[in-house]
């Protein structure tokens, strides 16, 4: 009787194993998917319109697009990096410079769907980021960095364009919770004028 | 033979029948995601992703800490330091402040530093002084468009600089451009101030932090409103708020150590016999020179900013002054300045009239932390103040606003405690959308037609950025209502509630501990169940040419005085006051002629006028024509404003050009009672988790299926 009672427990775990195994498909999926659906509120967003909610009772709306052709990568980055829009897509953190403006613009993403590309950038690798108004930039990857999430902080650097992208990090843990972050600082390649007055 | 195919059957069987359980929860999983984009079920499915929010608001990050990049490729270095000395001079009713700001450069680069700093309302900003080593740079008043240009120029020549520019009517901004490495360069300023009089108690204050603000709005297409480098703050420009980067400093999290350190001196003449002195939030020492005059320091050498500094006294009984008149002759014009105590509450005919009272409490994320806690407490002492002839209300805002009752109720008893009950239950979170309380409050007042006395008490720390937006609501819907205001907190925007009570007609009461919640508001609902004075008005003496502000005079209520400056073409004669008391009228003359001369009277009218000028901007007056006034008489009085800024070049360069100079912000200390983490956001939480789901999951769908299998050919064989 027991072997039989055994099988039926491997029946049960296997089972386990498949709610576990569809909850991550789900998440890759979520991930993929959305960033189809942003696409046509990306579309009017560069037509003029802002804050353009890609649906009805979202809380969110996309800023910037955010390309790394050496990666294969085209990402739409929406408004807030609540955990609620970082399912969907990348999030630029409030309180920080609007992506294509003056300073350091945090962006953040999970690193096991869209920023997992984040692990194999190098230094001088080229993004391409393109805000809202249409205007394209070119920045370059500078310096990659690993922080306690407790002492990150944000550098103010308003003379200069910069993206900060943030994941988690370890990239290889495989659990949810982690204590430090990635960070990739990209420097504006060029600066068309000079500082402003 | 028969045995294995039987076996093989079974196995394929639960394989397949494992296949397809696996193909069901994949096709679960897709029509799930679809499903997430259905608002009804959107909700549960997001379950998830709320429990990962929380567990951030746990994390005490502390991303206020703000270190800065250096040349030096991936070092960080803490901003500069600033240590802050202020010296206050009163004299009578006048005050004259000077504030020595020091900036260090701890770093081995050219630095710029940059600070926010707030002062009190209507404080008239004249000199700016630059001290380097021995020597001191004077500043000079020029248009703010060209003093920027002055100082950037400075600033790319390596010509040591600085600048003062007025960002609201309380908050101001100094630059200082090219501070040597190690090196420390003071700046000092001075503004001119009248005290406040309040049933009989002088109060001072010096605001010490700025608080951050939030800004409601969406955040415009940036490329024309980008504010280049000297905004430094962390608010991004916003619709309704353009100049949000630039009055939002970084902020420090609590316990990295004192931050801007204060000391802070008082020499007071009061020209009276000083009864009580007290400081309402810090120790003090006090030395006594004579019964009219002492000298105030505060006990602790330096204290942090993070709360403001407030100093009452009172006069000995028989010595109050009841009325009191400065003034000074610049250039062709006199300048004075009166104050008149209307008289005494015991002539007043008590005459109590039905009232409907709304009160409205925010209750955002910024008034987290002992503020919700003093508001619970004032609200808690204003409803039990009702009586029961009264009409009341509760409205609550925070990102939304909600109410107790549909429309205002008697106070009786089951109503009250009813009131009190929600009044406990209140949590601090949110945003703070203030626009739409307001309209609700002055709203809910004009539905009722019961002939009530309509007052709203609203109590809140006025973070909020979107000033303008929030007067022309008060000015179009206050019908005849009457607004007060109440701050709470250790660092509320005094400069919008002071605005708002006066756009409302009402006045503004400032409780800054738990302890004075009970006194305060006793006093302020005394003063508002007795309007004393209403219609004043003000004959000055014939021939003579005067511009007086306030234009209009308020309504005064039990306990305030009059307070009013004046531009005279010729100081002789007498002026006659009058107003209406109940039903009598009351009227006063008050001599002109005196030879006593005061500085720093001129420079209180014209801010009184720059402040009236500013106002009209709310009334639709052409920007233009008001920017030219203000700009006209700035420059002549030699004062900060909106459109004038003060700027000191040194004309020595000490930088060469080739060193790269390096911005920074400073720092500035969170007000005492907020909680870090409300305010601000951390480093999300980056891991959906999603390769620990595939993989154990994989495996243990494996791992079942090889222990089910094995456990049945070992059935089977024992079979």
């Amino acid at each position: 009787m027991q072997p039989k009672a055994m099988k039926l427990a491997g029946l049960a775990i296997a089972l386990l194993g498949m709610v576990w195994l569809s909850q991550g498909i789900y998440i890759q999926a979520k991930a993929l998917l959305a960033q189809k659906l942003l696409q046509s509120a990306w579309q009017q967003t560069l037509q003029g319109k802002s804050k353009v909610k890609p649906w009805a009772w979202a809380d969110t709306w996309p800023v910037a697009r955010l390309r790394v052709p050496s990666r294969n990568i085209d990402l739409i980055i929406l408004e807030g990096a609540t955990g609620r829009s970082l399912a969907f897509a990348p999030g630029h953190m409030q309180g920080t410079p609007a992506p294509g403006d003056r300073g350091f613009s945090v962006i953040s993403a999970h690193r096991d769907t869209h920023f997992a590309f984040l692990r194999n950038l190098q230094s001088g690798e080229t993004l391409h980021l393109q805000s809202g108004s249409g205007a394209s930039r070119t920045y370059q990857v500078a310096a990659m960095q690993v922080v306690d999430a407790d002492n990150a902080s944000v550098p103010i650097n308003a003379t200069d364009r910069g993206l900060l992208l943030v994941t988690c990090y370890p990239f290889d843990q495989l659990g949810a919770g982690s204590r430090q972050r990635y960070l990739v600082y990209a420097i504006e390649s060029k600066s068309p004028e000079g500082e402003d007055v | 033979m028969k045995d294995r195919t039987e076996n093989e059957f079974t196995v394929e069987l639960l394989c397949g029948l494992l296949m397809s359980i696996l193909a069901g929860f994949m096709i679960s999983a897709l029509l799930a995601v679809m499903v997430m984009f259905l608002p009804g079920l959107a909700r549960t499915a997001e379950a998830a992703d709320i429990v990962d929010r929380d567990m951030l608001r746990k994390n005490e990050v502390t991303r206020g800490s703000v270190l800065l990049q250096t040349e030096s490729k991936g070092l960080y270095r803490m901003a500069p330091l600033v240590k802050t000395d202020v010296h206050m001079r009163v004299n009578g009713m006048l005050v004259r402040t000077r504030v020595v700001q020091r900036f260090k450069n701890p770093g081995q680069e050219w630095q710029e530093g940059i600070y926010v700093f707030p002062l009190p309302d209507k404080a008239a900003v004249d000199h700016l002084r630059m001290h380097i080593g021995d020597r001191v740079i004077n500043g000079v008043i020029k248009q703010r468009q060209e003093a920027k240009k002055i100082y950037h120029r400075a600033k790319q020549a390596g010509q040591k600089a600085s600048l003062i520019e007025q960002e609201r009517a309380n908050i101001f901004t100094t630059s200082i451009a090219n501070i040597g490495p190690g090196e420390t360069v003071s700046i000092e300023i001075e503004y001119q101030q009248t005290l406040k009089l309040d049933k009989e108690h002088f109060r001072l204050r010096f605001p010490l932090v700025v608080a951050p603000r939030y800004i409601p709005g969406t955040v415009p297409n940036v490329e024309e409103q980008v504010q280049g480098f000297s905004g430094s703050g962390w608010a991004r420009n916003t619709n309704q708020v353009l100049d949000a980067s630039r009055i939002t400093p970084p902020v420090i999290s609590p316990g990295h150590g004192p931050l801007n350190p204060v000391t802070l001196r008082v020499d007071l003449n009061a020209g009276f016999q000083i009864d009580k002195i007290q400081s309402s939030y810090h120790r003090i020492s006090q030395e006594v020179q004579s019964a009219t005059s002492m000298t105030l320091t505060l006990a602790d050498k330096q204290v942090v900013a993070d709360r403001d500094f407030e100093l009452v006294w009172k006069p000995k009984s028989g010595h109050v002054p009841r009325a009191a008149l400065f003034s000074e002759r610049k250039g062709q014009h006199n300048y004075l300045m009166l104050m008149l105590m209307p008289p005494d509450k015991q002539q007043i005919a008590q005459q109590v009239l039905d009232r409907e009272i709304i009160y409205v409490i925010d209750t955002s994320g910024s008034m987290g932390g002992a503020s919700i806690r003093q508001a619970r407490r004032a609200l808690q002492y204003a409803i039990r103040e009702l009586k029961p002839t009264d009409y009341f209300n509760v409205i609550q805002f925070n990102s939304k606003t909600s109410r107790l009752y549909q429309q205002s109720v008697p106070a009786d008893q089951v109503h009250m405690d009813e009131a009190l009950d929600y009044v406990r239950s209140l949590q601090a979170s949110g945003g703070t959308e203030m626009a739409s309380a307001l309209h609700a409050a002055l709203e809910l007042a004009s539905d009722n037609e019961t002939g009530r006395l309509r007052q709203v008490v609203f109590l809140t720390d006025g973070s909020i950025g979107n000033e303008e937006a929030l007067f022309s609501i008060i000015k179009d819907k206050l019908g005849d209502s009457r607004l007060f205001t109440v701050g709470i907190g250790s660092a509320p925007n005094s400069h919008f509630m002071h605005k708002a009570a006066q756009f409302g007609r009402g006045t503004y009461t400032y409780i800054g501990k738990i302890q004075e919640v009970d006194e305060k508001m006793s006093a302020l609902f005394r003063k508002i169940q007795m309007p004393v004075l209403s219609d004043l008005k003000v004959e000055w003496p014939e021939h003579t040419e005067v511009e007086m502000w306030p234009a209009r005079l308020p309504d005064l209520y039990a306990g305030e005085p009059i307070i009013l400056s004046a531009r005279l073409s010729a100081q002789q004669g007498t002026v006659r006051l009058s107003g209406k008391r109940s039903q009598q009228r009351w009227q006063t003359d008050v001599t002109l002629d005196t030879e006593q001369q005061s500085s720093g009277v001129a420079v209180l009218w014209a801010r009184e006028k720059i402040a009236d000028l500013m106002d009209r901007l709310r009334d639709g007056s052409s920007v233009d024509v008001i920017k030219k006034g203000v700009t006209d008489l700035a420059l002549e009085h030699h004062l900060v404003s909106r459109y004038t800024s003060l700027v000191a070049v040194d004309e020595t360069p000490v930088r060469s050009i080739s060193e790269k100079l390096v911005t920074k912000a400073v720092k500035v200390s969170l007000p005492a009672g907020w909680q870090h983490n409300k305010v601000f956001s951390n480093l999300p939480q980056t891991a959906a988790g999603s390769y620990r789901d595939l993989i154990l999951g994989m495996l243990l769908t494996l791992l079942g299926c090889l222990l089910s299998v094995y456990f049945h050919r070992k059935n089977t064989h024992a079979a």
